[in-house]
């Protein structure tokens, strides 16, 4: 499985959304090593289709995708079960994407 | 901004349509400045505490909302946006336009939410951020801005004078 954290270091919540990552992973019974990416450019934010840190990929597949929203250097929200906003993913999302993947995608 | 210095004076647009200055809020004994804007989750996930703290002291401090980010590169945190969002949460406070970010760079504000507490001479006395724990208002052990308002009300000095703040960086113009 391909797991990918993107990361804007200004932005905070890098570290605890690893550490969230890796909590989904170990509960959802995957041993794999994540691929961490610093972003720091504007170009480069195009080029990895960053908008906002962390931004998780399992598979390719981002958690809670947002296409509307640009390319850019900023921490990102994510929407929680509670309807809560947050700069980290739930825990309870990473798990299920990480399920979602162990499924082939299929939901 | 130094711990001890005086409050800057500003002229800006409210979500109101009025021009806010430092003369509008002389009436209450502390002001609550803080740097503010419409997209970043750290602000989000304030919010409402933000808001209940707002509430409870509204009679006493006067609470200050500035967003300087450049909306250009943030098209978010735009002035109709500002206006849109501060009806939808029914914000009990002002919520400014720093457009020029002049007030940004005098306050030498970095993030947002980053707060301002002065005293009724209107004197830097809490720097920093809200409370311990952005993650989980339940578990937060350190109320920053209320220590340093109930405080400054029973005339004594906050606890802590100044925190690391936690939030977004400021989207500064290019």
């Amino acid at each position: 499985m391909r797991v990918q954290l993107l990361y804007y270091p200004e932005c905070p919540s890098h570290e605890r959304a690893l550490e969230l990552l890796q909590e989904a992973l170990q509960w959802e019974g995957v041993r794999v090593e994540v691929q961490v990416t610093r972003i720091e450019t504007q170009g480069e934010a195009e080029a990895y289709r960053f908008i906002g840190s962390p931004t998780i990929r399992i598979e390719g597949q981002e958690i809670q995708p947002q296409p509307h929203l640009p390319f850019r250097l900023t921490c990102r929200t994510f929407i929680h079960e509670d309807g809560r906003l947050s700069p980290l993913p739930s825990l309870t999302t990473l798990r299920e994407a990480v399920r979602n993947a162990l499924n082939g995608g299929e939901t | 901004m130094e711990i001890g210095h005086s409050a800057y004076d500003f002229s800006l647009l409210g979500v109101d349509g009025k021009t806010y200055t430092l003369k509008d809020f002389a009436d209450k004994p502390v002001l609550v400045l803080f740097f503010w804007c419409n997209h970043c989750p750290y602000v989000k996930a304030y919010e409402d505490r933000v808001i209940r703290l707002a509430r409870e002291f509204g009679d006493r401090v006067a609470f200050v909302a500035i967003n300087s980010n450049d909306p250009n590169q943030y098209p978010e945190d735009d002035f109709e946006n500002m206006k849109r969002i501060a009806q939808e949460k029914d914000y009990p406070f002002p919520y400014l336009y720093d457009e020029s970010q002049s007030v940004a760079h005098a306050y030498k504000a970095a993030r947002t939410p980053e707060f301002f507490v002065f005293d009724e001479e209107r004197d830097l006395k809490y720097h920093g951020r809200f409370d311990d724990n952005w993650e989980h208002p339940n578990q937060v052990q350190k109320e920053y801005v209320r220590d340093a308002i109930v405080s400054l009300l029973n005339n004594d000095l906050p606890h802590h004078s100044s925190t690391p703040p936690v939030g977004c960086t400021i989207k500064w113009r290019h």
